[in-house]
């Protein structure tokens, strides 16, 4: 049986929870939260059998864990991964995205495990979607050429007032930081390394943030890219990602319950071939939200179970900062 | 076999929701409004809808007081809401954390049972009593629903349900059916994606199925079939009395009406529970269903 322990019992703490206890071989045996309130609460309705803690230091010392979920908002996740690696250098770690708050914690998180046994995960779960793996795979099989450019967005309408939380209060939050890195990912993913960028930020209801970022994008291999992220767009009752490829031999479009694909030089008799969610095998053992969640907790079991590297490693998810931190650079000056 | 008792109209088309594809969603949303919503329901009915489930989300409520005034349910017509309306909190809950969510919350319930909460400061009640904060919570929605007296069951949120599953939070469900049951005179229900789950959980905590509706995902494919089609399918012989009424029959549209009614015709379910997006599409659906229907009243009779 893994013993897992619980780093911030928010949202997705709440939800990583539940996975990994409805999933065989592992528990949930430690929680870590210093809101009081919210452990009285939990004790209640959530988990009575574990032991809590305020501390990571002391959780690491009393609980032989094989593995910490990092569910905290994100400016905590570098000095909690930092402390944890201080007391058990064996660990596996899973944080949720984005890996921190900045490239130069993001790399530090890197160095920090560096030399560390263990698996360490990024929860950029949109990886784990069939949805996204089929449209990878077409991309890596040519099913379009060569890709020439592409324009992708990701909108909601998460932010339609000023927020009060740690998503709208300067380094710790705005639309790049929140809702863009999937996309960010997805898209470095999709099609490597960046060369340069341009870009323009917009506030549009924050004071301390942006709430709108326009990216032009051109990677290493010559393909060139425009990416729109905004969470104050209405009518949006869940984030949607849209990523237009157009390619010398197709043009596909990838959605977050989609593939599009209009394959060969013309699109004259051909019927585009469309791939929805119910084209693959949907069963995982337990369903929660979306089950790319479910997916991606179960990879992170797989991979401490095998030794091997995830796909969302921290080295990849730190490239999504860094690319973050290049957007919000070369835009700063802008509206 | 058992006839079909529920034969239910969902409300995904009507509040932006689909299984598919959400840009599909939002251009079905684009050509309707309160009035063609209730034409889509009258249309529903007169083909042999016996009911309407419902998310507490806030067109909802425009449409039921519709509903109301115009006389348009009949007599037998029952309502199912489906609470909380969850993914409005994880919006609250992205843009003022979770004590704002929860400040939000008070700030809506009646103020007499706000007063109740307030005696001893709202964070340290709350976290006192969860279980009486999710009391008032329900009372709150329940009581803001137009047409009460044709509330038939009311059902807690997949996500909750689910939730309570995996952390096994008996006292969420045992409180929440003791409330509908008691305050409410009507059927406790939930809305599940892990149905296999569900039924040993109720097994292992001795929970009884009895007098409850359980609405969860059957389909000739096998969309959100947790964990699989078969093992829902086999979990189908474990819930006595339950009435257990199927939703995704069409895997969100994936699949065609025949595929889907021929699937579940001989399976032991309550029922089902469809969105339809226009008048025509309410015809369609209904009628076939009804037929389904008939076919099975006719094998209890033989």
């Amino acid at each position: 049986m893994r013993k897992i322990g619980l780093v911030g019992l928010g949202k997705m703490g709440v939800l990583h929870g539940a996975i990994v206890n409805a999933l065989p071989d592992c528990r949930i045996s430690a929680v870590c939260e210093r809101e009081k309130f919210i452990v009285n609460m939990a004790k209640k309705i959530l988990l009575n059998d574990v032991s809590y803690y305020v501390s990571c230091t002391s959780m690491m010392e009393n609980e032989a864990l094989d593995a910490v979920f990092i569910t905290t908002s994100i400016r905590q996740h570098l000095p909690i991964i930092v402390e944890i690696a201080k007391a058990q250098r064996d660990i596996s770690l899973f944080v949720e995205k984005p890996l921190a708050e900045s490239a130069d914690s993001a790399r530090l998180a890197c160095e920090t495990v560096a030399n560390l046994r263990g698996v360490h995960m990024v929860g950029f779960q949109k990886r784990y979607s069939p949805i996204y793996r089929h449209a990878k795979k077409l991309i890596d099989e040519a099913a379009i050429g060569k890709p020439l450019f592409f324009m992708a967005h990701s909108y909601s309408s998460d932010l339609l007032r000023e927020g009060k939380s740690w998503r709208s209060k300067k380094g710790t939050g705005g639309v790049l930081l929140d809702l863009a890195p999937h996309l960010i990912d997805l898209i470095l993913w999709f099609f490597g390394d960046v060369k340069s960028v341009s870009a323009i930020t917009r506030s549009l209801y924050s004071r301390e943030v942006e709430d709108f970022a326009n990216a032009s994008l051109v990677f290493e291999s010559g393909l060139t890219g425009q990416m729109n992220t905004c969470w104050s767009v209405r009518g949006f009752r869940l984030p949607e990602i849209s990523i237009e490829i157009y390619g010398d031999k197709g043009n596909m479009l990838v959605e977050d319950d989609m593939v599009k694909l209009e394959p060969g030089e013309s699109t004259m008799n051909q019927e585009p071939q469309v791939f929805y969610k119910q084209t693959f095998d949907t069963a995982v053992p337990f369903l929660v939200d979306q089950r790319e969640y479910t997916e991606e907790d179960m990879t992170f079991l797989d991979c401490i179970n095998r030794g091997s590297e995830p796909g969302t490693s921290f080295s990849e998810a730190a490239k999504v900062n860094l690319l973050i931190d290049r957007i919000k650079k070369t835009a700063s000056g802008t509206i | 076999m058992t006839p079909f008792e529920n034969i239910l109209i969902g409300d995904n088309a009507f509040i932006g929701v689909s299984h598919l594809s959400n840009a599909r969603a939002r251009q079905t949303l684009q050509r309707l409004n309160v009035e063609k919503i209730v034409e889509v329901i009258r249309a529903a009915t007169s083909n042999g809808a016996t009911g309407y489930s419902f998310t507490v989300h806030p067109t909802n409520s425009q449409i039921l007081a519709k509903l109301e005034s115009s006389g348009a349910l009949a007599q037998d017509f029952s309502l199912y809401p489906i609470l909380p309306y969850a993914a409005g909190y994880v919006r609250t809950m992205n843009e003022k954390g979770l004590l704002g969510t929860l400040g939000d919350l008070l700030n809506q319930v009646s103020m007499v049972d706000r007063a109740k909460l307030l005696v001893r400061g709202v964070a340290t009640s709350i976290a006192e009593d969860p279980i009486g904060l999710m009391k008032i919570y329900l009372d709150y929605e329940i009581s803001r629903i137009p047409n009460r007296a044709k509330i038939g069951g009311v059902l807690l949120h997949e996500v909750i349900t689910d939730l309570a599953l995996s952390y096994r939070a008996t006292n969420i469900i045992q409180s929440f059916i003791e409330n509908i049951r008691n305050k409410w005179h009507a059927t406790p229900g939930f809305v599940t994606r892990n149905f296999s789950r569900f039924v040993e959980f109720f097994d292992q905590m001795k929970l009884p199925f009895a007098d409850l509706i359980v609405m969860t995902p059957f389909n000739r494919i096998g969309f959100q079939m947790i964990p699989s089609k078969q093992s829902c399918e086999a979990s189908l012989s474990r819930v006595g009395n339950a009435k257990v009424i199927a939703m995704s029959i069409l895997a969100g549209g994936y699949l065609n009406l025949d595929e889907a009614a021929e699937y579940i015709r001989p399976l032991n379910l309550s029922g089902a529970v469809v969105g339809v997006s226009s008048e025509e599409h309410a015809r369609q659906v209904f009628t076939r269903l009804r037929t389904i229907e008939e076919q099975r009243s006719k094998r209890t009779n033989l």
